[in-house]
């Protein structure tokens, strides 16, 4: 994210307090991409880096390029340096394609920027070949001349043996500065939002691929990708929460329709808590949560349970308890007719005895008729007589009490829950088998005899045991196919549960998202706006310049929309119709379109760069929008430094027409990577200077200057011949077009000088004579010599080129 | 016309080969030049040979007459391409650079052919 336009959007958000608490937190986080904003919404982060962390780049001056040395980097083999004149100005770096020129300019912007964008979308076998076959070293080195450093700064990029071609060394030095790397320059952000290159492809691919395409490539003019970005961060959140919302949402209903035919309490639960708007989660968590059937208010499950859970008599207690009975009856029996059961008899008898005493008063013996038998001194004896029998008569109380106990034994053997057994025919129970062997077992009751009690415990006791474990199975079998309905609806309940929490839990991030995508929205069109207008506006006006004799009108240049709706309006007209679109327009105009749009952006004051690189803008445009080229380079070149790279003469040629002040550096390229570098002069100039050199040149035999020579003298003065009529006819006003077709079809000198002496290409019969009546003989002379293929004795060479270099000045001095 | 074209060739190729720091940059135009001369140096070296007076008539006519002649019409054929290429390659031409050493290199091997078949 370019610190600059977060920047931007902070004092936006600080200005505007529109937006919620934590709401700017979301926007500043989204302009830090995806990751950053979800881990904010996840609050694992914490608010964004203040702002006083991120302090304005070191203020860096406006730089100006002083060199640019390449060594076995792309065309370029041994060591160049093409050299600038630092400050404002053009400078026009000629070559033809593959001579190394555009080598220099994807060296620069490999050396500040690591890559080059034409190298971005290309095949890794394409990016393999930055290195130079013919040269193992391979570096850049630039120096930058900045306002405020009293000393040239060298930015260098060196590659090892075996580098690839991201592992280079790079390095920033000035004099007495430590070395540094790239980021101490403080042109990262700058570089993005006012990139100083342009290349051919980017001009090509700028405006053909649709309107949202057009949209991000100006956006990205702009240096607005950051704020697309963030739109896209939030967008992509919004939507995610979205759709998980509305698959809760959607997974609810079907969740409704399933348990609604789930008999089953803890179903009528999540149901209840659900149904609403208003979703009770922690209920349907707390219905998971019950372990089996038959919770809470359930009546028919309760019954089930119960009746799943009696005890039938368990065989070895009944053994147990008869065995007893029958051994308490034997005690009781071997007791009968001992001294201790008389005792115990006795002791009965005289406690009623007593009783009746107590009761009755003093008198007679009710039993025997003895008259006052019965008085105080008898009650007292009697009581102590009660006393010694009872100690006689212990054994036999001890049979006794064991035999009651023992009777009672049949009781405890079924526990049977009548609450349960009275409602079990409402949960579909069958107990007729139950009620008749409890039937049989109960009229134990009513048997006093042990030995019998016994018997009959034993034989009811089977049938009984088998009716409840019967009625059991049964109750059990209804709880599990109870349970069986519920378990699978269990299953989709809490896979729900699992979302709806989340989808809750978001639902409050969705409100914060919806308001911070809409305020981004808002202010990034508002951004946008800002900072396009002066570049639309400078941008119409360049294309006013190259437009020349296109049809094609162009108005307001507007960004508008955003999303999937985003788009450019280009507000065009073609011969005074409006509505047009970018489909009339021709290749060549596209071009001149794009670079409307690079140069204001890339010449913004704020840009540290006082230097703009361009990669061949020429090529598809035709000469008359060359010469408008011409011109926008030349107002450009006022208060910067304007580099192009092209690939043949036109632009070099309409700077030179135009007078336009321009430096003219000629590439070529020999085998093995050799490139050569020279200062250019016009054609005619280097003609003759070269026509020059090799006559005078000791290194190439006599024989083939004499050769070489007239050759390069006829070409000066074909040169000449062709400025003068191309001056002639395009300052009257001539279309360009016609200018260059009627150059092209004269052809050889003859004509061409027909053309420049009579503005006639057919009378080239005259040429001669007239160069004879006005140049003067010897001049017309040199004229004939060279028209011909004659070839000059050795040693007149430089004669030859003298005089030609007169006669090509008064020829010039025709137009 | 005194030069032989395999000398007027050696020396276009050598502008090629050695690198020369008072040539920089003039040696794709010098090389074509000599090229061209070579080639129709050439051309009249076939028709001495062949004892035809042709001479006299213009380079387009010879050039023609070559694929009637040479007895290698293939080879008349590339040599017409290629002087046709050097011509243009040694008049100014509005916004046209200097050839390149591949375009040389090529023009040079069909000349040399030429020459070789000439003699």
């Amino acid at each position: 994210m370019d610190a600059a336009l977060r920047r931007i959007v902070s004092s936006r958000l600080e200005a505007d307090g529109s937006l919620g608490d934590g709401g700017g937190d979301l926007v500043l986080a989204a302009l830090a991409g995806r990751d950053g904003l979800e881990a904010q919404l996840a609050g694992r982060s914490a608010s964004p880096a203040p702002l006083a962390v991120e302090a304005a780049p070191a203020a860096a001056g406006g730089a100006f390029l002083g060199s640019i040395a390449v060594e076995g980097f792309r065309g370029i083999g041994p060591a160049r340096t093409l050299e600038f004149r630092p400050g404002p100005g053009l400078t026009l770096v000629v070559g033809r394609n593959g001579s190394g020129k555009s080598s220099f300019a994807e060296a620069i912007e490999t050396l500040l920027t690591g890559d080059s964008l034409r190298w971005k979308e290309r095949a890794a076998v394409w990016r393999d070949g930055w290195r130079n076959l013919h040269h193992p070293e391979a570096s850049i080195r630039a120096t930058f001349l900045v306002e405020g450093m009293a000393e040239p700064c060298v930015v260098s990029r060196r590659w090892d043996d075996a580098a690839v071609f991201e592992l280079a060394e790079v390095a920033v030095e000035r004099a007495g500065h430590s070395k540094a790397d790239l980021e101490s320059l403080g042109w990262t952000s700058a570089l993005r939002t006012h990139r100083p290159f342009l290349s051919y492809n980017e001009l090509g691919s700028l405006l053909d691929e649709g309107p949202s395409k057009l949209y991000d490539a100006l956006s990205s003019i702009l240096g607005l990708e950051g704020l697309v970005e963030g739109q896209g961060a939030l967008q992509q959140a919004r939507l995610a929460r979205e759709k998980a919302q509305k698959e809760v949402a959607e997974g609810r209903g079907r969740l409704l329709e399933r348990l609604r035919v789930v008999d089953d309490e803890r179903a009528r639960r999540v149901i209840a808590a659900v149904e609403g708007k208003e979703w009770d989660l922690d209920a349907v968590d707390a219905a998971l949560g019950v372990a089996g059937a038959g919770a809470g208010d359930s009546k028919g499950a309760e019954v089930l349970r119960a009746i799943a859970s009696l005890e039938p008599p368990d065989p070895a207690q009944v053994t147990k308890a008869t065995a007893e009975m029958r051994s308490a009856a034997a005690a009781v029996a071997s007791a009968q007719g001992t001294a201790a059961a008389r005792s115990r008899d006795a002791a009965t008898l005289l406690e009623m005895a007593l009783s009746f005493h107590a009761a009755h008063g003093d008198g007679d013996c009710p039993v025997c008729g003895r008259e006052g038998a019965l008085d105080r001194s008898w009650g007292k004896k009697q009581k102590a007589a009660i006393a010694r029998l009872r100690e006689g008569a212990r054994e036999a109380d001890a049979a006794h009490e064991r035999a009651e106990a023992a009777r009672r034994g049949w009781e405890d053997l079924a526990n049977l829950k009548g609450d349960a057994l009275t409602r079990a025919a409402e949960v579909g129970l069958d107990l007729n088998e139950l009620v008749e062997a409890l039937a049989a077992w109960v009229r134990a009751r009513e048997i006093s005899d042990l030995g019998k009690l016994a018997d009959h415990v034993e034989a009811a006791s089977v049938p009984l045991r088998d009716a409840v474990l019967r009625l059991r199975e049964a109750a059990r079998a209804e709880l599990d196919h109870r349970e069986e309905a519920w378990r699978p609806a269990a299953v989709e309940v809490r896979a729900w549960l699992l979302g709806a929490r989340e989808a809750v839990r978001q639902a409050a991030d969705l409100e914060r998202l919806k308001k911070a995508e809409a305020w981004l929205k808002k202010a990034a069109a508002g951004i946008r706006d800002d900072r396009f207008g002066p570049i639309a506006e400078r941008a119409a006006g360049i294309w006013e310049r190259l437009r020349q004799q296109s049809h094609v009108e162009l108005g307001r240049i507007q960004l508008t929309g955003d999303g999937t709706r985003r788009r450019v309006v280009l507000d065009v007209t073609v011969d005074g119709v409006a509505g047009a679109a970018l489909g009339v327009m021709s290749q060549g105009e596209l071009h001149a379109l794009a670079l409307s749009l690079f140069v204001p952006r890339a010449t913004l004051p704020e840009s540290p760069f006082r230097f703009i690189v361009v990669d061949d803008p020429v090529q598809s445009m035709d000469p008359a929008r060359v010469d408008g080229l011409a011109r926008v380079l030349e107002s450009a070149s006022a208060d910067r430094q304007v580099v192009v790279f092209t690939h043949d003469d036109r632009l070099a040629e309409a700077v030179r027409r135009l007078d336009i002040a321009a430096d003219i550096v000629e590439v070529t390229r020999r085998d093995g990577s050799v490139v050569e570098l020279r200062r250019s002069l016009d054609p005619i100039g280097r003609y003759l200077e070269d026509a020059l050199a090799v006559a005078g040149t000791a290194g190439l035999p006599s024989s083939a200057a004499a050769h070489v020579v007239p050759g390069l003298c006829r070409l000066a003065l074909e040169a000449v011949c062709m400025e003068v009529a191309r001056r002639r006819r395009l300052t009257r006003g001539d279309p360009h077009a016609d200018v260059e077709r009627a150059l092209t079809d004269a052809g050889h000198l003859n004509r061409l000088a027909a053309l420049a002496l009579f503005d006639d290409v057919e009378r080239g019969g005259h040429v001669v004579e007239r160069l004879r009546k006005e140049a003067g003989a010897p001049l017309a002379g040199v004229f004939e010599q060279c028209g011909t293929n004659v070839e000059v004795e050795a040693d007149s060479t430089v004669d030859l080129v003298r005089r030609v270099s007169q006669l090509t000045a008064w020829l010039r001095g025709l137009a | 016309m005194s030069a032989a074209p395999r000398d007027v060739l050696a020396l276009a190729r050598g502008l090629l080969d050695r690198p020369d720091p008072e040539m920089v940059g003039l040696w794709p135009r010098a090389s074509a030049l000599l090229a061209h001369r070579a080639l129709e140096a050439a051309v009249e070296r076939v028709w001495e040979r062949r004892a035809l007076d042709l001479k006299g008539c213009a380079k387009r006519v010879q050039i023609i007459c070559l694929r009637a002649y040479l007895g290698d019409t293939d080879l008349a054929a590339r040599a017409g391409h290629t002087w046709t290429a050097l011509r243009r390659a040694c008049h100014h031409h509005p916004y046209e650079l200097a050839p390149t050493v591949t375009e040389l290199r090529g023009w040079l091997s069909v000349v040399e052919e030429l020459v070789e078949k000439a003699d």
